[in-house]
């Protein structure tokens, strides 16, 4: 089997958009000049008026470091991983700016299929 | 057990003291209906009712009482509905049957049989992932969206979804989501992972999106590797691993 026929099905449903998804994987405690990282990142996101972006807060994890993240343990250094997704030429814009700003961890990019539900727009 | 899906409702109506051969008529089909292993049947005596003869028949007055009517009610596939029909048209002599279309939504028993000694088996095959982003302030009559969307995914028999919780972020509204030191957020982040064949996603996804009024639903193929315990009769092939 080839690579590209294991990745799975995308169902091709009308109205739904390509875009991708674009996951950035670092930490709590990670910062950009003196400022969480994730929120630096939120606010790079709305400067470059990007659609929306989410932050989740892991439980656990261990990155390249192989050092357990945990929130809890005296570090309060929980696993953070931030998604966005938008057009692929937006994707592109935010990266070389993501790459700049992360110091370490992982960034993730998927082909997907989008629909935008927005009050009002239907 | 009687899978989800469209099936076929049985109604028999006959009188309580029709005969059939030494017995009562609604015990024979009774028995008959439980000897063919029918998924479930229930006999009902209601309180009144009248037939072909128009006579009034209840339990009021000793007089009425006589001929009372009987129900027996049963719910199983076409198959097996068409499998004891001419029986039960045969036996059924005096009364009445209906076949109506029906549709089972749930049907669970709770002692499933143990599970720990059938075989271990990695399924590997691919699937959509499909990823819902919505606020969870958002409503649906006045439940939370989010589990009315869960409740709903369930009831399509999707195998599993999963409901994440955002610190931080904005989405289609625009405004920031964020939670706040001592101070809970109403209106933080959502996200609804849900792993399932394209066709059921696609169902899903059609149930779903009406739900929806700021959100953002994301699918992407992905491959997965799924643990199935003792699904596939023995003799049976597993697939070629990769």
């Amino acid at each position: 089997m080839t690579q590209a026929s294991r990745r799975g099905k995308m169902p091709v449903m009308p109205s739904f958009q390509p875009a991708k998804l674009l996951r950035l994987h670092f930490t709590e405690r990670d910062s950009y000049r003196g400022q969480a990282l994730y929120k630096a990142i939120v606010e790079k996101c709305r400067e470059m008026k990007i659609a929306g972006v989410t932050v989740f807060r892991g439980i656990e994890g261990f990155g390249e470091t192989a050092e357990i993240h945990r929130a809890g343990s005296l570090s309060h250094n929980s696993p953070i991983v931030v998604h966005v997704v938008d057009t692929a030429e937006n994707i592109d814009r935010l990266l070389p700016l993501f790459e700049e700003m992360m110091d370490g961890g992982l960034i993730a990019i998927s082909n997907v299929n989008v629909l935008r539900i927005q009050a009002g727009v239907r | 057990m009687l899978p989800k899906g469209p099936a076929k409702k049985v109604t028999i109506y006959v009188n309580e003291d029709t005969r059939h051969h030494s017995g009562a008529l609604w015990h024979a089909v009774f028995t008959y209906l439980q000897h063919k292993k029918i998924a479930g049947a229930t006999v009902l005596r209601p309180l009144m009712g009248f037939g072909a003869h128009h006579q009034r028949h209840s339990c009021d007055s000793e007089a009425t009482m006589e001929h009372l009517p009987i129900r027996i009610e049963f719910v199983d596939t076409e198959e097996r509905v068409n499998e004891v029909l001419p029986t039960l048209y045969e036996i059924v002599r005096d009364g009445l049957i209906e076949v109506q279309d029906t549709f089972v939504i749930q049907s669970a028993r709770e002692d499933q049989p143990a599970r720990e000694s059938l075989p271990k088996v990695w399924d590997r095959g691919e699937a959509t992932m499909l990823r819902i982003y919505l606020g969870e302030a958002d409503r649906w009559h006045g439940e939370p969206l989010h589990d009315a969307i869960l409740k709903r995914l369930s009831m399509m028999d999707i195998a599993g979804a999963t409901v994440y919780r955002g610190i931080f972020g904005y989405g289609a509204k625009g405004k920031a989501h964020k939670e706040h030191f001592l101070h809970v957020s109403e209106d933080l982040p959502i996200l609804i992972s849900v792993v399932d064949q394209a066709p059921k996603i696609e169902a899903a996804i059609d149930a779903i999106a009406p739900m929806i009024v700021d959100g953002l639903i994301v699918l992407s193929g992905v491959e997965v590797i799924r643990l199935v315990r003792g699904t596939r009769s023995e003799g049976e092939a597993a697939p070629p691993a990769g």
